[in-house]
């Protein structure tokens, strides 16, 4: 059997020191991407293909008092997950582990994960014309299970954070770990509610989840996450057979992809980011 | 230092050799696997990051060709686990940046470029201009009062920096300078914690943070106040979460809403500089309530002592105060003795003791009052002492926001009182907790790179001090012998019991003077300081008041930076706005310096963990470490006196310096470490140290860093940690003597049982008749059980013992010397500490009129470039303090563009209310402007800043990150063109969380 990981942020615990932004970056090597000042905290409105995490912050007045909620937004490895879903050359591909892993040689570009995503979360690079976004440190988390789940290969953000806000581990683990600040959270936040944890949802849950002391909509994320209505079709066709059927289904589209690529009808002409 | 000592470099590939198949995992077909990890070829070698004084444990990375591909938290490390902020997490950027100094540069007088420079010419135009200066400003001897004194001293050269480097580099460079007769030897640590040392020591003995970054686990209670510790300390934040997952309570205060305040259970805007008036409302509700821990007090503190009649409080002003001199005469703050000079001690009910003082003095603070001085709803203050009541242990975490204000000393005085009262000092969970915020600005301060110390905390001798007696009858015969094996040290062989161990030799600081950094400035700008060099410290940034720093600068005639970038200071005087290179005569030269990663050392962070660094990469370009620098710089200067026969110039000759070059940094940490020079063995610890001159150490608290003839800081047992409370004793080295939580004799009762069997750290063991437990206990003498007068001195490094609650004057008598045993340290502004309002204040003082700010202040010093602004001209209270994605000056952090990118430039938050008052939107541009500087910068409009009722009016505070100048990839105007130099009356230290100033809407 192989082993499923997961990453869990405890959103009560995050400072936003953003120590996790800066590591992804260092890890992937990925460049600055220095936009204008806006009277902000937050460093980027959303993920790009130089952005694969950020901290959400937002701030917010109830009762007369302040309140300022972060976020680790970032790929949130879906249970099933409609990048991988659509992606006409199975570059975009849910592996055992739980990650959903990114092959660069397979990708044509075409932006179908963009639209596909239920989050927003892939972005084609304008420049190299191949998708981007977190693969969860794949690498880094084969070195971690190779090496008895040794914590010094966890993922770049979850080794970086310095307030024990974003953990790692084996789903089995995290899920645990998540019901149990459940249970703690709610004595305090009457709405807190666990994201992306639970397999019983349309997304069948993730390898990134989170234990939110308010609602998802609070934080920008949709209250009940729904695969992407452009992979409807999908849905119906795949999910009652399960996913022997994914692979058959994403044949039927990709001869439907690659000519909408060759003819210039991606989404994506390289001007998203600038 | 030979690295493979400790095998420390190996390669990331060494035990992947481990079969998969072994832990049963069927590994899914990664394809890094395939293409090899990053990190397979790599060596890897430990570093300890360079920013707070976390002092958190790294990793680097360096592949065959040299080169640094990854750095990260060491998850073997017992602070972070692997951990690092956004800053640390960056810095594999530094060693492969393109904007790295590569060579030494040489500004002529007038140009308006650099030309590069060899080293040779380099060190001789820095070495050739020391011995000129030096020898046409030589001080030999001063008058005062008709008495003629020896100096030995030059004021014309000034040596700045240290809490950059290593405790190796620290040492000598108070080692050289001192040899050279500079007085004016300074660092950060001035600007940021200078308040710390006096009001700690003032109370404890001590001036060190009590107790660790993983103590804070073990809290029930953390009071934030002062300090954005989530932001500037982040690795805090992960003890902070761990004790609240164990249902500690946390609370912050600030004036602003801040990512430490969304960490925290209760948050209170307080208005900047009234941390007095808060905390001296809890103080009162403490003893109002009767809360405190009466055996506590009765064991552990002063609280019993009687205090002279002549100890006297009116109207803002303690007895003996001389209003001409704004200074107090100390001695009307005394004990009443008994015969042998010792206090009588007699109940906490007594009308003279110090409790009963102490109730009478802080009746005034009732919590409305506090509420209309701090803009805190007095509900708010009194739910606050409550919980600090009713969960101890509790600590307190505290920065620069307590210590940079004209009460800085006092501010961190009422932490004390506080915390004695509520027993919470020296117990797992307890104490207060000084995070210091520069990589080694504790190992900075402990090697004396102030003008007021020699290394360990030894008083810098004075002109009025000329004899090591005379030295002797002020700081007492207990640190003579510290004294005197420093001079053991400096001097060798040359130094012996004739010649008074050569302390004669040494420069004697002229009593009244201040040699603080803001002096260094205005000396140069009354063309009386001809000479400054500086290292990893970039005052054109960080100092207050910039406009007479830049002054001061363009009146230098050599500035010597030493700096792994180009920082504002080196290029003062670039061509900008009202800087014109060729009206400024001053010689500049810059020097690379070795980045941390390129460079070998110890250095020491908040909780005195005293770690080493390797260095992993060779330094770029021709950079050199600066254990290097100096050293050379020493040798020329020797080469250069060689022939001299002046009196002035004999300490080259008899200075005992010799360093291997291959093994520089080992080699000064044995001598800080010392030696018995009869057997010639490392010493073991601080009780071998004698005051004979048979041994010596360079700074005695660091007796035993080498002990067993090892290097006690390469120790990395991350898993041993009896009793879990975090102390992990087999990890580096703490001082003094691997003793982790500081006064830890206090968590035991008066017979040596621990207060809380459940939370025990030390305890008298009788069958063993000595001291055990799992910390080493801190105590005088190990065997001396508690019915000895050793067994019941918790805070033993004050002259009574015991802490204290009242500050006063104390000559502990030396039973078999005429010269006293040990002098307690008191601050110059009263026994108490009272609130006193900011210079410059935006209300008055309700508590006494007449006396609205410090009374021993003196401001300004210098006319014309420190007006004090009106609430009239500038209605707004400014705070500044930093943000966390960018450090100190930034020379660091604004060199990488993935900090760049999360925070990009300098801004002004505000509240909503003021924003709509300026028809300023976010992202608008505004000036702001003091009766200093002004600057304009863009805005911030937030809640979590919200306007505050202070004394019936409404009152508005802005803050701006001070962490900007005009170099580096993200340049912006400097914060502190408008912040005020007035300073603290102990230390100097500077009020850069208060002053006022106007904001108006900028043109587009």
């Amino acid at each position: 059997m192989a082993v499923e990981i997961a990453m869990l942020h405890d959103v009560e615990k995050c400072s936003a020191c953003r120590g996790c932004s800066v590591a992804c970056k260092q890890w992937k090597n990925l460049p600055a991407d220095i936009t204008p000042f806006d009277g902000e905290y937050q460093s980027h409105k959303d993920l790009s293909s130089k952005t694969y995490t950020l901290i959400r912050m937002k701030e917010t007045m109830v009762n007369d008092k302040v309140r300022w909620d972060f976020l680790k937004f970032q790929c949130m490895h879906c249970g099933i997950a409609g990048c991988a879903l659509g992606c006409p050359t199975k570059a975009l591909k849910k592996e055992e582990t739980g990650i959903v892993s990114h092959d660069k040689d397979l990708c044509i570009g075409c932006g179908y994960c963009e639209i596909n995503c239920t989050f927003g979360v892939p972005h084609v690079d304008p420049e190299t014309k191949k998708s981007t976004k977190c693969n969860l440190c794949e690498d880094r988390v084969a070195k971690y299970i190779e090496n008895g789940n040794d914590r010094k290969y966890m993922p770049a953000c979850a080794k970086t954070c310095t307030a024990d806000a974003i953990l790692f581990g084996t789903r089995e683990e995290m899920v645990k770990i998540a019901n149990e600040r459940l249970e703690v959270l709610k004595a305090k936040y009457p709405d807190a509610n666990l994201y992306n944890v639970n397999t019983d949802d349309s997304i069948k849950g993730g390898a990134m989840m989170y234990v939110l002391p308010y609602k998802p909509s609070v934080y920008g994320l949709p209250d009940e996450p729904q695969l992407a209505p452009s992979l409807g079709v999908w849905k119906n066709a795949v999910q009652p057979a399960g996913k022997v059927l994914i692979g058959a289904a994403v044949v039927a589209v990709a001869g439907a992809a690659i000519v909408n690529t060759i003819t210039g009808g991606g989404k994506h002409g390289g001007d998203d980011h600038e | 230092m030979e690295v493979s000592r400790r095998t420390l470099l190996k390669t990331t590939a060494a035990g992947a050799g481990l079969s998969l198949a072994g832990f049963g995992f069927n590994i899914p077909s990664v394809k890094a696997a395939v293409n090899g990890f990053k990190l397979d070829d790599a060596n890897e070698y430990t570093s300890i990051c360079t920013f707070c004084a976390c002092g958190c444990g790294m990793v680097g990375y360096v592949n065959k060709d040299g080169k640094m591909i990854n750095l990260e938290g060491n998850s073997d490390h017992i602070v972070n686990e692997g951990g690092l902020c956004s800053k640390g997490a960056s810095m594999s950027v530094i060693p492969n940046s393109d904007g790295r100094n590569l060579k030494p540069k040489y500004r002529a007088p007038k140009s308006d470029k650099w030309v590069e420079i060899t080293w040779d010419e380099a060190l001789d135009k820095i070495t050739s201009k020391i011995k000129q200066v030096r020898d046409d400003n030589w001080i030999a001897q001063e008058v005062e009062n008709g008495v003629t004194y020896n100096v030995n001293r030059c004021d014309a050269i000034g040596f700045v920096g240290g809490a950059q480097v290593h405790n190796e580099e620290c040492y000598l460079i108070a080692k050289m300078t001192r040899m050279l007769g500079v007085s004016f030897l300074e660092h950060q640590a001035r600007l940021c914690h200078s308040s710390t040392v006096p009001a700690l020591t003032a109370a404890f003995g001590r001036g060190a943070m009590t107790n660790t970054w993983q103590d804070l686990k073990n809290a029930k209670a953390i009071l934030i106040e002062g300090s954005n510790a989530a932001e500037n300390h982040p690795m805090s934040a992960k003890w902070i979460m761990r004790a609240k997952a164990q249902g500690a309570v946390v609370i912050h205060v600030d004036p602003r809403y801040t990512r430490t305040s969304k960490l925290a259970d209760i948050h209170a805007q307080i208005r900047p500089g009234t941390d007095i008036a808060f905390l001296g409302a809890i103080i009162n509700y403490i003893l109002e309530t009767e809360s405190y821990d009466k055996d506590y007090l009765l064991t552990h503190t002063n609280a019993a002592l009687l205090v002279s009649p002549e100890y006297d409080f009116n109207d803002g002003l303690f007895a003996g105060y001389d209003e001409e001199k704004h200074a107090y005469n100390k001695k009307k703050w005394a004990y009443q003795l008994d015969g042998s000079g010792k206090p009588i001690v007699a109940t906490l009910t007594h009308p003279d003791s110090v409790m009963m003082k102490m109730r009478e003095f802080y009746k005034r603070y009732d919590l409305q009052t506090a509420s209309n001085i701090t803009g805190i709803p007095a509900d708010d203050i009194k739910k606050i002492a409550e919980v600090m009541i009713n969960n101890r242990p509790g600590t307190v975490m505290y920065a620069l926001g307590m210590t940079q204000h004209t009460v800085g000393v006092q501010n961190i005085r009422s932490f004390t009182v506080m915390q004695f009262l509520l027993g919470n000092v020296g117990k797992p969970g307890s104490g207060i907790n000084a995070l210091r915020g520069e990589p080694n600005v504790q190992g900075s301060t402990d090697f004396a790179v102030l003008f007021n110390y020699f290394p360990g905390y030894l008083n810098t001798p004075n002109h009025r001090q000329q004899t090591l007696d005379e030295w002797t009858k002020d700081s007492g015969t207990f640190r003579r012998k510290f004294m005197v094996n420093l001079m053991k040290s400096w001097f060798g062989e040359n130094a012996t019991a004739e010649n008074d161990f050569c302390y004669p030799l040494m420069p004697k600081i002229n009593a009244n003077k201040n040699y603080s950094i803001y002096r260094i400035f205005e000396t140069a700008l009354e063309k009386e300081m001809k000479f400054l060099y500086i290292m990893g410290q970039n005052p054109l940034v960080t100092s207050p008041n910039l406009n007479i720093v830049q002054a001061g600068l363009e009146k230098l005639e050599m500035l010597v930076v030493a700096d792994p970038f180009e920082t504002e200071t080196s290029c003062f005087w670039q061509k900008r706005e009202g800087v014109d290179p060729s009206t400024i005569d001053t010689e500049v030269i810059l020097l690379p310096a070795a980045s941390f990663l390129e460079k070998e050392g110890t250095l020491i962070n908040s909780s005195r963990l005293v770690q080493w660094r390797y260095a992993g990469l060779k330094p770029v370009g021709e950079a050199k470490p600066d254990i290097e620098i100096i050293d050379l710089m020493f040798q020329k200067l020797r080469e250069k006196y060689a022939s001299s026969t002046e009196a002035k110039d004999q300490v080259f000759k008899l200075a005992n310096w010799n360093y291997p070059a291959d093994n520089r940094s080992d080699s000064v940490l044995r001598e800080i470490n010392g030696y018995n020079h009869k057997t010639g063995a490392l010493l073991n610890g601080i009780g071998e140290i004698q005051a004979d001159g048979s041994t010596s150490t360079g700074c005695w608290v660091y007796a035993g860093v080498y002990a067993n003839g090892e290097n006690q800081t390469l120790r990395d047992d991350y898993k041993t940690d009896p009793g879990e409370l975090g102390i992990f004793p087999k990890f580096a080295w703490t001082w003094p003597g691997n003793i982790h939580i500081l006064y830890n004799r206090a968590s035991c009762d008066k017979n040596g049982k621990p207060y809380d069997e459940k939370n025990k750290l030390i305890w008298w063991d009788e069958n063993a008749k000595k001291w055990t437990g799992y910390d080493i206990p801190d105590v005088p003498a190990a065997t001396d059980g508690p019915n000895t007068a050793n067994g019941q001195k918790p805070f033993r490094m004050s002259g009574e013992g015991l802490g204290r609650l009242f500050g006063g004057t104390y000559y502990d008598p030396d039973a078999t010397s005429t010269l006293p045993r040990d002098v307690s340290y008191v601050t110059s502004d009263g026994p108490f500490p009272e609130f006193y309002e900011p210079v410059e204040s935006p209300t008055k003082n309700i508590l006494h009129e007449n006396v609205a700010s410090n009374p021993c202040l003196i401001y300004p010093r210098v006319k014309g470039f420190q007006e004090i602004g009106d609430k009239k001209d500038f209605p707004y209270v400014l705070c500044t303090s930093a943000v966390s994605e960018h450090w100190c000056s930034g020379t660091y952090t604004r060199n990488v563009p993935w900090l760049n990118e999360l925070v990009k430039e300098t801004f002004i938050e505000m509240p909503h209310k003021l924003a709509e008052k300026l028809g300023v939107k976010n992202g608008d541009k505004v000036k702001v402007n003091s009766a200093r500087g002004e600057v304009v910068v863009k805005a911030m409009v937030t809640n979590r800043i919200h306007t505050l009722n202070i004394n019936g009016e409404e009152t508005t505070v802005v803050w701006m990150p001070y962490n900007w100048g005009f170099k580096g990839l993200s340049h912006a105007a400097s914060t502190n063109l408008l912040t005020i130099d007035a300073g603290d009356p102990n230390t100097w230290i500077q009020e850069t969380k208060a002053c006022l100033v106007n904001v108006t809407k900028a043109g587009a």
